[in-house]
C-alpha cells in the first residue's frame, strides 16, 4: 500500500500498516489500517491527475526480477529519451538504489574518459587549453590549468579515476542538496529530500558522455540539468516553470559545488607523490 | 513549538548527507588553499565580472571551520561559515543516532515569511563579500 509521511511529505510504499518510521526522514508515523481511507467514489489526492501504476519502480529499482544488466541499460534509456515516465515510476524509498545507479552510470565512462585524455589525446588538450588560455577573461585559470596537466603523473591520473564512484556519490549528494534547498525556497520542494534526490539521481544519465573526452562533459553537463528539471517537475508533481526555476536557480552557487569537487579531487592528487 | 522530535535510526538520505558534510569538512581541512588544485580554482563569475558570486569565500570558509578558525569562517563568508557548521552539526547528530540516540531535529514549516528571509539572507552574504573583497 501506499503511505505518506505527514513531516516530510514524501510517498512510500509499505506492506503493513501500523507505526514505523519513514523511509525518507526516518521520521516516525502511523500507516492507517485502510488504505482507501477515501469516500468511494472519489480519487486520493495523490492519485488525482496521474496514471495509476506510478512509482512502481524503474527498471534499475527493479533489477532484482529483470536482471542488473537489463534494468541498467532500460533506465538508461528511458532516462534520455522518456524522463518523465522513467522519472513518474521512480520510489522515493529507493535512496540507496538511485545512489547506486548515478555512480554506475558516472564513474565508469568517467574513468574511461580519464584514461583516453591522459594516456592518448593529453598532447591535443594541452595544446588546445593553451590556445584558449592565450587571451580573455579566463585566461589566467586556462593557464593554470594547462601548466598543471602538464605536471599531473599518470600514477594521479589512475588514483583520482579509481576514487571516482566517492567522488561521484559526494558530488550527487551535494547536487541534491542544493537543488533541494533552491526548491524549498521557491516553495517547489512538495514530497520532501527524496524526491529531489531521485530526481537528481536518475538525472545523471547523460554523463555516460564522460567516456567522450573534450565535448563529452559539456553536452552531458547542459542535458543532466534538462532532465533534472523534468525529474523535479514529475518527482515533485510540480509545475514546469516552478521546475526550471529551481534548477536553474543553484547555477548562480554553482561555485560552491564545483569547490567541493576540487577539494577531493586535491585531496587525492596530494596524497600521491609526483 | 519542540525543536526535537523522537525518531528511529537516521534514513540512507541523512547517512549520505553526513558522510558527504563531513568528506568536504575533512577536505577541506587537509588541503591547503595556495596549492593546486585548490589554487586553480576561480570562480568564473568573478573573473568575468570582477564580482563575487554568491558562493565567493565559501571553499576559505569550510576550511576555517574544519581548522576550527570560526571567526575567520564568518570573514571569509557568512553563509559558507553556517554552511560548513550545518555540515558538521549533521554528522555529529547522525553519528549519535547511529549510536542509539532517538531524537532528530523537527521539521519548521517554510512559510513565505521564511523564504523571504533566507533571501534576505543571500542578498545580504553577498553585500557582505562585495562589501569586504572576497577572497
Amino acid at each position: 500500500m501506499l503511505a505518506r509521511c505527514p513531516s516530510c511529505r514524501s510517498t512510500f510504499s509499505t506492506e503493513r500498516a501500523g507505526p514505523q518510521d519513514c523511509p525518507a526522514c526516518g521520521k516516525p508515523l502511523v500507516v492507517p489500517d485502510v488504505p482507501g481511507a477515501v469516500p468511494p467514489g472519489t480519487q486520493s489526492p495523490l492519485q488525482a491527475g496521474a496514471p495509476p501504476p506510478e512509482e512502481q519502480g524503474t527498471p534499475w529499482e527493479q533489477r532484482a526480477e529483470i536482471g542488473a544488466w537489463r534494468a541498467w541499460w532500460e533506465t538508461l534509456v528511458q532516462a534520455l529519451f522518456e524522463p518523465g515516465r522513467l522519472f513518474r515510476s521512480a520510489r522515493l524509498d529507493r535512496g540507496a538504489a538511485q545512489t547506486g545507479f548515478a555512480v554506475l552510470t558516472v564513474s565508469v565512462p568517467w574513468f574511461v574518459g580519464q584514461m583516453l585524455d591522459r594516456f592518448l589525446l593529453r598532447p591535443w588538450t594541452q595544446r588546445l587549453m593553451e590556445r584558449l588560455g592565450a587571451s580573455g577573461p579566463f585566461a589566467p585559470l586556462l593557464q593554470k590549468l594547462a601548466a598543471a596537466g602538464h605536471g599531473n603523473s599518470p600514477r594521479t591520473t589512475v588514483l583520482v579515476a579509481l576514487l571516482a564512484p566517492l567522488l561521484v556519490v559526494v558530488g550527487l549528494y551535494v547536487n541534491a542538496a542544493v537543488t533541494h534547498l533552491a526548491a524549498v525556497l521557491l516553495g517547489q520542494a512538495k514530497r520532501g529530500f527524496a524526491a529531489t534526490f531521485a530526481a537528481c539521481a536518475y538525472a545523471c544519465a547523460p554523463l555516460v558522455l564522460l567516456a567522450i573526452p573534450g565535448c563529452g562533459f559539456l553536452v552531458g553537463a547542459v542535458w543532466t540539468a534538462v532532465l533534472t528539471g523534468v525529474g523535479l517537475k514529475e518527482t515533485h508533481r510540480i509545475q514546469p516553470g516552478g521546475a526550471a526555476a529551481a534548477v536553474l536557480a543553484p547555477y548562480a552557487l554553482l561555485c560552491c559545488a564545483a569547490c567541493a569537487l576540487t577539494m577531493l579531487g586535491g585531496v587525492v592528487a596530494g596524497a600521491v607523490p609526483q | 513549538m519542540r525543536c526535537v522530535v523522537r525518531a528511529g535510526p537516521p534514513s540512507a538520505h541523512a547517512l549520505g548527507l553526513a558522510a558527504t558534510g563531513l568528506t568536504l569538512l575533512v577536505a577541506a581541512a587537509v588541503l591547503p588553499l595556495d596549492a593546486p588544485p585548490l589554487s586553480l580554482f576561480a570562480c568564473p563569475f568573478r573573473a568575468a565580472t570582477s564580482l563575487p558570486c554568491l558562493s565567493c569565500g565559501c571553499t576559505h570558509a569550510f576550511a576555517a571551520v574544519a581548522r576550527l578558525h570560526p571567526l575567520d569562517a564568518v570573514a571569509a563568508s557568512p553563509l559558507g561559515a553556517l554552511a560548513a557548521f550545518a555540515c558538521a552539526v549533521h554528522a555529529v547528530w547522525t553519528a549519535l543516532r547511529l549510536c542509539g540516540f532517538r531524537y532528530a531535529p523537527a521539521n519548521f514549516p517554510v512559510t513565505p515569511r521564511v523564504r523571504l528571509g533566507a533571501a534576505a539572507m543571500l542578498v545580504l552574504n553577498w553585500a557582505f563579500l562585495v562589501l569586504r573583497g572576497a577572497p
